[in-house]
């Protein structure tokens, strides 16, 4: 990231690199035998691990790789999951074809919402963002349309189906999870060898320096918003269904500040970075309820301690990672 | 008309609660461009504080209203020094390192203090003592203003005068000044920068303090996940009226205070956080940087 020449990295890099997502690839494959496993409180907690995961991932591609300071994004995961929850039991439609509207919907509200503020200055686009959170938690809330279930949100979402088979046990809704990370993974990876992950870098370096150069910088930021948010609204339909319910509750401003604290934690625009952040917030969580009074006080203490120790995050990216 | 002047009164004395809480908000972000979400917490520290002293009010006759100085005393130093530690461990390590991680920082120290409060005083609604200033009020034009709602606002309107005094018009406020422009330049002219931070982080969450111990004397409860809600408001004022700008967040927070005060007044209080917000964004868009804030060329 030093803004070295751009040739492709030396090959010791480069070898690095390729060790760490060998590594990453037998954790997934060894990821598959969880349902195996005699604890099947692990298959839920995988399967929330995975659904994050893709969270958070898409938030790194606002923050990390655009370098937007978006403390919004549970608006998007929100939008998936309502989308979902309110096609399948309002409206009685199967919940794969809600996907592709629930996808639909998040993009364009990401796009929607993000086209006038992309020219804010980063503290002033975080508190738009902020706005954007507590308004929709506010729609929510208030049940706007009569749809949205008021405060309690919706119950009883069904399990997903094809072609007559329900995937409604806890492994196989695992497995479904389990692939759409894979997914997400494969999607960033390729965004980071694309045009547009390249330009989003260079724009995030030094957007002066990309203008002259002729990118559209708010053509781009846009695009990166409606990319993050369109993984977010599909990371926030698997949710809907994982949970088989949906409340505002799990979409509050506080949620935005988690993910956006996970990719700074993690590491900005680093796959294993944003994972080990997402272990750390969400499945650490899961596995401590026990001590819940102390929970996030603990917190508290780690992320001051993780920060000062390792402010570029507890697995910063590797200079060479393709680009 | 009545409703309209009632909800001035309640809005002028929310909004110099939420302009005394945006002060430490703006004046850390003038020095450091550091947000420190962990302020609103430190306010709500105050007020637990202040509490702490005014529990032993119960039994108490004539020397209550000294009780009360007292609590103010009390919370400004305990958490005026709270301020200046938590620069110190949090965020001074932090000072040269990327702008985000000392945002996370502040985030952590948030959650650290907010469940702090939690861990020492319970979880549960804490409620003030009765009676700790005589219940006096005026009443004019149909009008109610009570004794409280006049210190509050004559209190917050006093301390911002006496800081925009302090900054503006003595030589640490001056030092203060020019850290804030450009921190190198000021310590070549023998200014302590390190010094002027820890002040910052000492008045601005003393400010705080006092804001909290005012909504803990006007709604008479207080709860520990509160900062988030107050600091929150605080926050958008100190953006509203351009952030680093000491007189735009005192209009900013009366501003925000009388919005929200008629919104609940004339609209429906379910719908006041999504006013408030509408507020913000209509205002960045049509002033990027807030009312009073500066616009300032990007750098080359």
């Amino acid at each position: 990231m030093n803004g070295a020449v751009k040739t492709p990295a030396a090959s010791p890099r480069r070898g690095r690199w390729s060790v760490t997502a060998g590594i990453g690839a037998v954790l997934w494959l060894a990821g598959l035998a969880i349902p195996v496993l005699p604890d099947q409180t692990w298959v839920f907690i995988a399967s929330l691990f995975a659904v994050y995961a893709v969270v958070a991932l898409s938030q790194d591609i606002v923050l990390g790789r655009a370098g937007m300071f978006d403390m919004g994004h549970a608006v998007y995961f929100g939008v998936g999951a309502y989308v979902t929850a309110i096609l399948n039991l309002q409206f009685g439609w199967p919940i794969f074809a809600t996907w592709p509207l629930a996808v639909l919907a998040a993009t364009l509200l990401g796009a929607l919402l993000a086209a006038p503020i992309v020219r804010l200055r980063g503290d002033y686009l975080l508190v738009a963002t902020i706005g954007f959170n507590a308004i929709f938690v506010l729609v929510l809330n208030n049940n706007v349309g009569g749809v949205t279930g008021g405060g309690d949100g919706l119950f009883g979402v069904g399990a997903p189906g094809l072609f007559g088979w329900q995937l409604g046990s806890q492994g196989a809704m695992f497995y479904l999870n389990w692939l759409a990370f894979a997914f997400t993974l494969w999607l960033i990876l390729n965004l980071e060898r694309s045009h547009l992950g390249r330009t989003l870098g260079y724009l995030k370096l030094d957007p002066l320096a990309a203008g002259t150069l002729g990118v559209n910088a708010a053509r781009y930021r846009v695009l990166a918003f409606a990319l993050g948010a369109a993984l977010a609204g599909f990371a926030g339909t698997l949710f809907a269904t994982l949970m088989s319910a949906v409340s505002p509750g799990a979409f509050f401003f506080t949620e935005s500040v988690t993910l956006f604290a996970i990719v700074l934690v993690g590491g900005q625009g680093s796959i294993p970075g944003v994972l080990l952040g997402t272990v750390l917030m969400f499945v650490v969580p899961q596995v401590f309820r026990g001590f819940a009074e102390y929970r996030y006080f603990v917190f508290g203490i780690a992320m001051i301690v993780i920060m000062v120790l390792r402010p570029q995050g507890i697995w910063p990216r590797s200079k060479g990672a393709s680009r | 008309m009545d409703v309209f002047l009632q909800q001035t009164v309640n809005g002028l004395t929310v909004g110099g609660i939420y302009a005394l809480i945006a002060l430490g908000y703006t004046m850390v972000y003038g020095v450091l461009r550091l947000i420190n979400f962990a302020h609103g917490d430190l306010s709500v520290l105050g007020a637990y504080v202040g509490l702490v002293v005014l529990g032993g009010a119960a039994g108490g006759g004539g020397t209550q209203t000294l009780l009360v100085a007292l609590a103010f005393v009390a919370a400004v130093i305990v958490v005026g020094i709270a301020g200046a530690a938590l620069e110190f461990v949090a965020y001074r390590p932090l000072r040269k390192a990327d702008r985000l991680a000392a945002v996370v920082s502040a985030l952590g120290a948030s959650l650290l203090i907010e469940n702090g409060i939690m861990l020492i005083w319970g979880p549960q609604l804490r409620v003030f003592p009765q009676g700790l200033l005589p219940a006096g009020y005026w009443e004019a034009f149909g009008t109610r203003i009570s004794l409280l709602q006049i210190l509050i606002i004559a209190g917050s309107a006093l301390l911002m005068a006496a800081l925009y005094f302090f900054v503006h018009h003595t030589r640490f406020g001056t030092a203060m000044r020019a850290a804030a422009i450009d921190q190198d330049a000021a310590r070549l002219m023998g200014i302590n920068v390190n010094r002027v931070i820890t002040s910052v982080f000492v008045i601005g969450p003393a400010l705080g303090a006092i804001g909290g111990l005012f909504i803990g004397l006007y709604y008479r409860q207080v709860y520990f996940t509160m900062g988030w809600t107050y600091g929150l408001n605080a926050f958008i004022a100190a953006i509203l009226g351009g952030i680093g700008n000491i007189p735009g967040a005192m209009l900013g927070g009366v501003l925000l205070g009388l919005v929200n005060a008629y919104a609940a007044g004339f609209v429906s209080s379910s719908w006041q956080g999504a006013i408030t917000f509408a507020l913000l964004i209509g205002i960045l868009l049509l002033r990027p940087t807030g009312l009073l804030g500066e616009r300032v060329a990007e750098k080359v």
